[in-house]
């Protein structure tokens, strides 16, 4: 039986639950999980105050109910256990996590997985910007594991990215892959302006049905149908994640770049009948 | 209704001013002010605070430090990568988060002067254009007051009267300057060598009798006829200088010089550390020290004062008006570098850096900080400084402390750094230890009076209640580290390094009087050149949500 939260309060100030993780609530009772103190804008208030609190804290699971678009920081710095947010998330969810799982049924803010380092992320709906990005000043932004978005996102996914897969259903932004250092970004929708700018390696797919205006510091290349993306596509196929039979029979262009950095990064196009 | 009284009772206080060196003594407050204790037996405090065991002094004054203004700011922006690995300062319900790093936000900035006992900072170089500027940012540096110095040193206007010989002009423009920017002081950085760095690639004023192109006028005259001008106008602090050569090996002549130009009319040369290497031009390996000569000149003019710019280890961000200086240091460190032209006042220039104890050259610069504190016999004419963040950050004043009050601890660091240190400078052939009386000097009472701020740095009837009071630990840096209480204006800020109410702080700054019939000629001038009109550009006091006009005349 899962550790119940539902979110009961109507503010538009920011809330923040911080620390507030499988593995810590794990040892805690109810009523001190009630006590737990968590920002209101620059208030620390308890978590009671704005959740009603249910459920058991020891089978490593938390639910959160509600709409918590105005929630910041749910599972960032999680280790283990699993979250499932039904509805909709606020900014920086499974930020720097180490593992675990954390599922949104609804869409989430900015910086959903930022700094990442291990651990499956899944938001059915939408993401804001820098998905899987470093925050100013890191030298790495996910350094490892998944990072699923239903829905369409925002710009700079992927920024500097060191390793792990960042997978869009919809369309992003721009500055996809941003200084990428390593790692794999699918985007099956529309993309942005200059995706894969700075890239140093690691792989770009853009699956989107118009093909995007690359950079011309990218250089065409061969033309395949690579193994790489048919395991991954089985791989996401196995975390519920829809794709289009099509894909996983075409053939890819590979462009090489970006060569303002290393140029050692792929970009993969489908090759479609003209 | 009367005000209510606070008494703290039975602290062992430091008061230079009075002569009271670590004598218990109750301290009584009333609206803001020290005041002095009732004549009636009968009257009791409203609110007592037991200062027994503990040491009293009046709230630390950092005179030269950069902590506002568009340098600043570039400085935070430019070092994204330090402020991510920065412990964070979070948010109470009483305080703002900020960051920290070299160059800490602005609230951050204000709440860490406090939380270390310092109640009072002086941004140490501000082009007048970005008086604005920096008054927003005070506004948001709370816990202490604040003011700032004016850059004057390569102001195309002053430049002009001197060539003219209109020293009349130039004393009313400096009049007029400091009252519109709500400044403190005139400030002089490299003079005349900012200005010919900004005509020409890599230029710059090789000695005092350079001449700077188009205008004609020296170094030497610069300093000669602002320093005049600011002893005319009878400044609370005359004139606050940066000497040409920063950094350079044999710039102690310059320094020497410099001092020398001032004739007699009272000036204060600012990180003097930075000022005094011995060498050739261009040649480290013939860099050392030469405190030694410059103490004794120092000692023997009485019209000098100091404050050290002390080098301590580690990374920060060098920030400076001399903008060929923030050229130098990027090519040496291969870092990022900032240069700006503030139209007719200044330049600046910008560099991250690293001071390694492994290093001749920064261990060298460590040991000649230290020797300037140890070699001036008048603890009065030298302050405590660091030129936060140039030689590191003001979080560093503690471990400075323990390094004068513990010999025993300094020749133990003299031993980790680079040997060569030990030939040449005299560091280690000094046996002075500070006592808690000079030091108190060296960090309130003595930078009060150099600023001519009467209210501050003492302990007596009518003196603003900014008062720290200290846990006494044989470790000193514990000690000054994490005082046990921070009053600022008669309010309990600070617990234990834990700001509990900050308030606000003042703006300090002076309105001298001046001709105003100079405004006129300012008027055609700002409108023939600068990019802001002339009514534009004074700051109203009403821009200033609290304020002090500091009186001239001393």
């Amino acid at each position: 039986m899962p550790l119940r939260l539902v979110y009961k309060a109507q503010t538009s100030v920011p809330v923040e639950v911080e620390g507030l993780v499988p593995s810590f609530v794990r040892e805690q009772s109810l009523a001190e999980t009630e006590r737990f103190e968590i920002f209101h804008g620059n208030e620390k208030l308890p978590l009671a105050e704005f959740f009603s609190v249910s459920g058991s804290p020891g089978d490593e699971r938390i639910d959160f109910e509600g709409n918590l678009a105005g929630v910041h920081w749910i599972g960032a710095g999680m280790s283990e256990g699993v979250v499932h947010v039904a509805g909709d998330a606020g900014r920086h969810v499974g930020s720097e996590m180490t593992g675990g799982e954390i599922h949104v049924s609804g869409n989430a803010g900015d910086w959903v997985g930022g700094e990442m380092h291990g651990g499956l992320i899944h938001v059915r709906g939408r993401a804001g910007h820098l998905v899987g990005s470093a925050y100013r000043g890191s030298a790495r932004g996910m350094t490892g594991g998944t990072i699923l978005i239903g829905g369409e996102v925002g710009n700079e996914i992927g920024h500097t990215m060191r390793r792990g897969l960042l997978a869009v259903g919809g369309g992003c932004g721009d500055f996809v892959g941003l200084n990428m250092i390593a790692g794999t970004i699918f985007v099956f929708g529309p993309c942005g302006i200059r995706p894969g700018a700075g890239m140093r390696r690691g792989t770009i797919g853009l699956f989107g049905s118009t093909p995007p205006k690359l950079l011309p510091t990218f250089r065409p290349g061969s033309r395949d149908k690579p193994l790489v993306l048919q395991l991954l596509f089985r791989q996401l196929r196995k975390l519920d994640f829809p794709l289009d039979d099509a894909l996983v029979n075409a053939e890819y262009r590979m462009y090489h770049g970006d060569m303002v950095a290393t140029g050692r990064g792929e970009l993969l196009l489908p090759e479609r009948a003209t | 209704m009367p005000s209510s009284r606070f008494k703290i009772s039975g602290g062992t206080l430091y008061d230079p001013v009075h002569g009271i060196d670590g004598q218990v003594r109750d301290l009584w407050i009333q609206d803001g002010k020290i005041v002095a204790a009732p004549t009636d037996p009968q009257v009791r405090a409203d609110k007592t605070l037991d200062a027994a065991g503990m040491v009293v002094m009046p709230g630390g004054i950092d005179m030269h430090c950069h902590i506002a203004g568009p340098k600043v700011n570039v400085a935070r922006k430019m070092r994204p990568e330090e402020k991510r690995l920065a412990p964070k300062v979070l948010r109470t319900a009483t305080t703002h988060g900020g960051t920290m790093g070299s160059v800490p936000s602005t609230f951050a900035t204000g709440y860490k002067y406090a939380g270390m006992g310092y109640t009072t900072a002086f941004d140490a170089a501000i082009p007048p254009l970005a008086a604005r500027h920096v008054h927003e940012e005070f506004d948001d540096t709370p816990c202490i007051d604040k003011g700032f110095y004016v850059l004057v040193g390569n102001n195309h206007y002053i430049m002009r009267a001197i060539q003219e010989q209109e020293p009349e002009r130039l004393k009313a423009f400096l009049g007029w300057l400091l009252s519109s920017a709500k400044g403190y002081a005139p400030k002089m950085v490299n003079p005349g060598g900012v200005e010919v760095w900004k005509q020409r690639q890599g230029g710059n004023v090789s000695n005092l009798d350079s001449v700077v192109e188009h205008f004609n006028v020296t170094p030497r005259q610069i300093i000669r006829s602002v320093a005049q001008a600011a002893e005319e106008l009878k400044l609370p602090h005359r004139v606050h200088i940066h000497a040409n050569n920063l950094g350079l090996p044999g710039n102690w002549t310059t320094t020497l010089e410099t001092m020398q130009a001032l004739e007699g009319h009272g000036g204060h040369l600012t990180h003097i550390q930075f000022h005094s290497y011995g060498g050739g031009a261009g040649d480290e390996d013939t860099f050392n020290s030469k405190a030694v000569q410059l103490a004794e000149y120092v000692n023997s003019h009485p019209n000098i004062t100091i404050d050290v710019g002390q080098v301590m280890f580690g990374h920060t961000t060098s920030m400076t008006g001399d903008g060929p200086l923030g050229y130098y240091l990027s090519n040496i460190y291969k870092s990022k570098w900032f240069s700006s032209d503030t139209e007719m006042e200044a330049g600046c220039g910008i560099a991250p850096i690293e001071y390694k104890n492994k290093s001749l050259i920064h261990s060298l610069q460590w040991a000649i900080g230290l020797e300037w504190y140890l070699l001036v016999e008048d603890p009065w004419r030298v302050v405590m400084s660091t030129d936060h963040p140039n030689g590191g950050s003001f979080l560093a004043y503690p471990q400075i402390v323990r390094l004068l009050m513990d010999r025993t601890w300094r020749n133990d660091v003299l031993k980790t750094v680079s040997p060569l240190v030990r030939k040449r400078s005299a560091l280690a052939n000094l046996d002075r230890e500070y006592s808690l009386y000079e030091i108190c000097i060296i960090t309130r009472s003595g930078p009060a009076r150099i600023l001519g701020l009467k209210n501050k740095g003492h302990l007596g009837p009518g003196a603003d209640a900014d008062i720290t009071i200290y846990t006494p630990h044989d470790n000193k840096e514990t000690m000054f580290e994490l005082p046990r209480y921070v009053i600022k204006s008669g309010e309990v800020i600070v617990e234990l390094g834990e700001v509990r109410d900050p308030v606000r702080g003042k703006t300090l700054h002076v309105a001298p009087d001046y001709d105003h019939g100079v405004e006129a000629d300012i008027a055609q001038w700002f409108e023939k050149y600068y990019s802001i009109r002339f009514r534009n550009y004074p700051v109203t006091e009403d821009y200033m949500r609290q304020h002090e006009t500091i009186a001239c005349g001393g």
